[in-house]
């Protein structure tokens, strides 16, 4: 899977959140204001607003805590739920192999949002007329088409953000995953080579996945596969057989009337 | 010597009630299917044919709800009808190829009010209608309730219910309008109305039934 990536290293991460207040600075996303939830992650959740965040995990091991930090925003997967489930093509693979997307097309369906494993697409849609927009992470398509780092790779104090390669990456992502199970962490692991065909956004973690709050195996739903693959073929088939018959029908039908009328 | 007398084969409200069903069905199907053919997905964007889906919605919901609080027990004896099958049901589709392609009509078991092959049309539009609204509520009204789940599989069953329903309209599309033998079915649906020689003919039984009440054959009450 060739194409750009950007690599976190959760040993390296200090919560700072520099990244999400770049985020927004860059792509022009306001403020929300949120509630004291006894966390300092902040906000809950993504929004159109907030397109990247860091989460907050306390892990208890044997009377210890661990504070664990992780990057949530887009995984730009090779096989992207979003892209198979946008109907009006809106969400498209970029060159660069990440997942970006045209708001111009955009329908508001929501079906990016139902289909995606990790959750990320959000819209701001009106319930009763469904008018609305999706949004999320872009790569900083605007950034990295023009030889700059995404902002929140580009403004991290402490290294746990880069970006290049994805191929150079996943080299200095295992290599970084091995070194720290020597130094302690066994279930070391460098995440995202193979998950859904591979992710733009790699994950150095000192513990397994499921820890981190990632799906260990992401699968693209049934009803996905079974609604692209099957059904729509289905579909096309059935209407343009009974078309078909219709038509035979009705030449036959007219024949034999236009005969009877003759034999009279 | 021919009948020219006609027969009230559908009453106002009931022609109303189809011909507002089917115009919300075809609203419906065109901005739905903008999402279903991915050639036709430019047009869905900025999610003005979502907002003409959900009014047409209102309509396929109402229109029918409506009905069935003024005319319940037409309504009940109507779905009741469509759902009891009689042995020459089996033997009306046994003989259906016969006559639609050779216009063979001497092996067809005389018909009620609704032969057995709109039973058939009956049944499964209800069922995909059923369909329809179930799982269009849910993506509508529910899909932050819903698990990821239930929002996959209501989608996928709205396109199953298109498909199959989609199909079936085809077809009664086809038999009602386009079919040579079918002369009077259309007009029966607009003016309400069909010859007496069409009704002996295709609806046997039913004219039996009806002309042996004790009432002139223009006036007669019906489904």
């Amino acid at each position: 899977m060739p194409g750009k990536a950007i690599l976190f290293d959760a040993t390296k991460c200090t919560a700072c959140r520099g990244c999400q207040v770049a985020c927004k600075q860059w792509n022009d996303l306001k403020g929300v204001e949120t509630t004291n939830r006894g966390t300092y992650e902040n906000p809950a959740n993504l929004s159109v607003e907030t397109w990247m965040k860091i989460r907050f995990i306390e892990e208890t091991n044997n009377g210890s805590v661990a504070w664990l930090f992780a990057r949530q925003a887009c995984m730009h997967c090779t096989d992207a739920g979003c892209i198979n489930a946008c109907p009006t093509q809106a969400l498209y693979r970029h060159t660069l192999g990440f997942v970006a997307y045209d708001k111009n097309l955009c329908s508001g369906c929501g079906y990016c949002a139902e289909f995606c494993p990790y959750d990320i697409p959000h819209l701001d849609t009106n319930q009763i007329t469904g008018f609305g927009k999706m949004d999320k992470c872009t790569f900083c398509q605007d950034r990295v088409t023009n030889g700059l780092d995404p902002a929140c790779v580009a403004t991290c104090p402490t290294g746990a953000l880069q970006f290049g390669d994805r191929g150079e990456l996943l080299m200095q992502g295992w290599s970084r995953a091995r070194t720290l199970q020597g130094q302690g962490h066994p279930d070391a692991t460098l995440y995202g080579e193979n998950q859904l065909g591979g992710l733009h956004v790699l994950y150095i973690l000192d513990r397994g996945a499921s820890t981190y709050g990632l799906p260990v195996d992401p699968q693209l739903p049934l009803a996905q596969t079974a609604l692209r693959d099957i059904m729509r073929p289905v579909g096309y088939g059935l209407v343009g057989a009974v078309t078909v018959g219709l038509g035979v029908n009705y030449l036959v039908a007219r024949a034999r009337m236009v005969r009877e009328k003759e034999d009279r | 010597m021919m009948d020219h007398r006609d027969v009230e084969r559908f009453s106002g409200s009931t022609r109303s009630l189809h011909w507002i069903v089917m115009l919300s069905a075809l609203i419906l199907a065109v901005t739905g299917m903008v999402l279903y053919v991915p050639q036709w997905g430019f047009i869905a964007q900025d999610g003005y044919t979502r907002v003409i889906h959900r009014v047409a919605a209102v309509f396929f919901v109402g229109v029918p709800l409506i009905y069935f609080i003024t005319h319940p027990l037409k309504t009940l004896r109507f779905v009741l009808e469509a759902f009891t099958w009689w042995r020459d049901d089996w033997k009306w589709l046994k003989a259906a190829p016969d006559y639609y392609f050779g216009g063979d009509e001497s092996k067809m078991p005389p018909q009620g009010h609704m032969n057995s092959g709109q039973k058939l049309f009956w049944t499964i539009a209800l069922l995909s209608s059923l369909g329809f609204i179930g799982t269009g509520f849910i993506m509508w009204f529910l899909s932050e309730q819903v698990t990821g789940w239930g929002f996959h599989w209501s989608l996928f069953i709205h396109d199953v219910c298109l498909i199959v329903g989609g199909t079936m309209i085809i077809v009664h599309f086809y038999l009602g309008v386009v079919h040579p033998r079918m002369t009077e079915s259309l007009r029966s649906m607009i003016t309400g109305k069909a010859s007496t020689e069409y009704v002996k003919g295709h609806h046997g039984k039913w004219y039996r039934e009806t002309s042996l009440k004790p009432r002139k054959m223009n006036e007669v009450d019906n489904t």
